[in-house]
């Protein structure tokens, strides 16, 4: 069932896990262990759709981003007829890194080691000493770099290393529908504003998946100053309301916090609304009007976040959008990358106007950001201790709660926001991916 | 493919270490120079007058080679396909 080389515990506590789960219990273990860190990376992360970059990153042909997927360092390319491509970051000759800055632009990769030379589609074209040294055995053509599968979409790269694996349209499942929040901001949908920040962070990336696929019970508690100083268009009375969603059996997941009386698009510049209006379908603006809050995750670790912020307290919110992706490097620990997105078509003004309220909530020193991760690390820290290996947590807010038989968009949904209903859904998906045979 | 220092250009050609800046006219509205770099590569392109025209002389440092490129010749190169540039580093890849 699992991976030779996991012990007897962990098989037994994620075969005991598929019924927890419908139970509403989920083992603590699992979010700070080695041996679920190496069934993630080789079950897990190893088929999946993952996250690569924005195509706003790499704009013009020659520019390049160096993202991860597992233990994989990706080079992320639009070569110079302006196609995009994905390759191991790796010399084929000896195996040397080629690009060691995260981002650049570059015709040609060029090993620091021997000087072989590729150009930026992958294809090995240059060797030094190729006649003198080789004396015709070596066929350029069979040692390009090694090509990763990819396919995009409204702007998102996603990478998988499984060439069995179904397109990037199936494996979304319908959560398209609520990318677009996100990803469809104006006519001209969204780019990133900026570099990410990326920083590592002592915390597992599951715990920060959850919390995006739809954790509104933390905000009026963790981000309590938001509220009680004037930054956040909610109160504590009213928080609880809105939706949570979920593609079954995907994974994916999305909560709708919405705030009694608040007008439509709130936080939008008109000229936006306006625009939307044109772009998206009749039952996105009845979903998206309402919605104060949009928080939700791409199974596994590509997580987003909308909401109205106010620069200065008690004026009235800019609406910001963050972009996140939590890569583990080891159990309990992970890369962390934070993505301003704007709209494409929006005025300069409103795009450094979003760009302000997204640093003050989000990035290395957002305010939301450092209340979630002094959180999440002790979550961590205690899910790694040894009394805890055998306790588990509740997961059981919703776990009666209907369908709602007549919500506009796609998935399931129920009523109110605040719900563990899309969590059951996420540890589900993540069982079959730990539990499927290789 | 080709590590001998005289197909890059003679090291007479060189002015001493720091004086090749110095040979750059800095009347006549010059700009630069301009430092092209990225983690592979780094160049120093600057606009030189000659008593009767003007090149563009691109200077790379950590190799130490050079070359001064005329206006028919900058033009050839806006014209030239990617594959172009592929074929020169096939020919001669560096190291």
């Amino acid at each position: 069932m699992t991976a030779t080389g996991t012990s007897e515990g962990v098989q037994r506590m994620l075969a005991d896990m598929r019924e927890g789960v419908l139970q509403g219990r989920v083992p603590a273990r699992i979010f700070n262990d080695q041996e679920i860190f190496d069934l993630e990376r080789d079950k897990l992360f190893s088929t999946a759709w993952c996250f690569l970059a924005h195509e706003s990153e790499i704009p013009k042909n020659g520019d390049y981003v160096v993202r991860y997927i597992a233990n994989n360092s990706i080079i992320v390319v639009r070569d110079e007829h302006g196609n995009i491509n994905a390759n191991l970051n790796m010399c084929r000759h000896r195996g040397n890194m080629m690009c060691k800055s995260e981002m650049g632009n570059a015709s040609h990769f060029r090993c620091s080691y021997h000087g072989w030379v590729y150009k930026n589609s992958g294809e090995l074209i240059g060797v030094p000493y190729f006649k003198e040294g080789y004396e015709g055995q070596l066929d350029k053509k069979q040692w390009g770099m090694i090509k990763i599968r990819i396919d995009t979409y409204a702007g998102l790269i996603f990478g998988t290393l499984d060439p069995q694996a179904p397109s990037l349209d199936e494996y979304l499942g319908g959560f398209q529908f609520y990318l677009d929040i996100y990803l469809r901001q104006g006519a001209g949908g969204s780019e990133v504003h900026g570099p990410p920040d990326h920083w590592v962070a002592e915390t597992d990336w599951k715990i920060c998946a959850e919390n995006f696929s739809g954790d509104g019970y933390h905000t009026p508690v963790a981000h309590q100053f938001g509220f009680h100083l004037g930054y956040f268009p909610s109160s504590g009375a009213t928080h609880s309301e809105g939706w949570a969603v979920h593609i079954p059996d995907k994974g994916h997941g999305i909560g709708l916090g919405h705030t009694p009386g608040m007008p439509p698009f709130f936080g939008y510049p008109d000229e936006l609304v306006e625009q939307m209006r044109g772009s998206l379908s009749a039952e996105q603006i009845e979903v998206f009007s309402k919605t104060r809050t949009a928080v939700g995750s791409v199974f596994p670790n590509l997580s987003f976040l909308i909401q109205p912020f106010s620069l200065v307290p008690g004026e009235p919110g800019v609406r910001f959008c963050t972009m996140r992706l939590w890569h583990p490097i080891g159990p309990g620990r992970m890369e962390m990358w934070s993505w301003c997105l704007v709209p494409k078509d929006a005025s300069d003004e409103y795009k450094e106007a979003a760009y302000k309220a997204y640093t003050l909530t989000f990035g290395q020193a957002g305010t939301f950001e450092q209340d979630d991760f002094e959180n999440w690390t002790r979550v961590t820290k205690a899910a790694g201790a040894t009394a805890v290996r055998d306790v588990d947590f509740p997961y059981v807010m919703g776990l009666e709660r209907p369908r709602l038989a007549d919500f506009p968009g796609p998935g399931y949904a129920v009523s109110p926001y605040v719900t563990d209903t899309n969590f059951r859904n996420l540890w589900s998906t993540w069982l079959d991916y730990l539990t499927r045979e290789a | 493919m080709d590590e001998d220092s005289s197909e890059h250009g003679t090291a007479e050609q060189w002015p001493a270490g720091g004086a090749l800046l110095d040979e750059v006219p800095r009347d006549g509205g010059v700009e630069g120079p301009i430092v092209i770099a990225n983690e592979f590569a780094d160049v120093v392109v600057t606009r030189v007058h000659t008593r009767n025209g003007v090149r563009l002389d691109i200077w790379s440092p950590r190799r130490g080679t050079r070359v001064q490129l005329d206006a028919v010749e900058l033009d050839c190169l806006s014209y030239q396909e990617p594959e172009t540039f592929t074929e020169m580093l096939e020919r001669k890849p560096g190291g």
